[in-house]
């Protein structure tokens, strides 16, 4: 389902459902006239992290919450980096390994801009929006990621 | 939530939990009865009301609606809360 962005014309897409993710659609969105420079990140899930086996991930967020903080990131980049567009979809759901779990998208006038808000913005969407990931191992056992304590983060 | 619930009534206080939260409390909701006070606060309520929970409280986030909430911010009966515990999208 894509959410409606319309506060912020440079944010012009934001999902995050169980749909099959479109990385072309991402990059898509993000093109503009104005804009020199579109780099599109996708995230993809690893079959093996270290010597652990997955065999799926599934993922769950705080749906409301999750992208509304998407939204926002998304113009704090414009903001930070001078973007023409910005766009991101993530993955809710079981995800198998191969397929894509996130995208980010961005323009600039140049590249270098275009580099640095895709970078920023993955950092920040995996550091603060409440999106969770479980690992299904081989043996049939599954973990929820909770990694990283999360102190910093606020209003 | 995919899960039905009872809307809140007046006096208490319903908190979702999420992914690896939910699991430890076996429930996807917390009530408790609320008559009022600061995020903090529900954190010690929380603590003591679900001691399942309490690990991975202590380094998640509270949200109220669509915003991450402070620990003096109050909170009032019926509102909508949940426990952000760290995250792991991407």
């Amino acid at each position: 389902m894509a959410h409606a962005v319309d506060h912020d014309p440079r944010v012009t897409l934001v999902t995050l459902d169980a749909d099959p993710l479109d990385p072309a659609a991402v990059l898509a969105a993000v093109g503009a006239r104005a804009a020199g420079g579109n780099v599109l990140f996708v995230g993809t899930v690893r079959d093996v992290t270290g010597d652990v086996a997955t065999t799926r991930l599934e993922y769950e967020a705080h749906a409301p919450l999750a992208r509304a903080e998407l939204a926002r990131l998304c113009g704090e980049a414009a903001d930070r980096f001078d973007l023409v567009a910005v766009a991101v979809s993530h993955r809710l759901g079981v995800v198998e390994p191969g397929d894509a779990s996130v995208a980010v998208a961005a323009s600039a006038a140049h590249r270098r801009e275009a580099f640095a808000a895709a970078e920023w913005l993955m950092e920040r969407i995996k550091a603060t929006v409440p999106i969770w990931k479980c690992d299904h191992a081989p043996d049939g056992g599954r973990s929820w990621v909770h990694g990283q304590a999360s102190a910093e983060r606020g209003p | 939530m995919p899960l039905p619930h009872v809307p809140p009534t007046a006096g208490s206080l319903d908190v979702a939990l999420f992914a690896g939260m939910a699991e430890a409390a076996g429930r996807r909701r917390v009530t408790l009865a609320w008559s009022g006070g600061t995020v903090a606060d529900l954190r010690r309520r929380l603590a003591a009301a679900c001691p399942e929970i309490a690990p991975l409280l202590e380094r998640s986030a509270v949200a109220r609606g669509d915003r991450y909430a402070t620990d003096g911010e109050p909170i009032a009966a019926g509102d909508d809360v949940a426990l952000i515990p760290p995250v792991s999208g991407g």
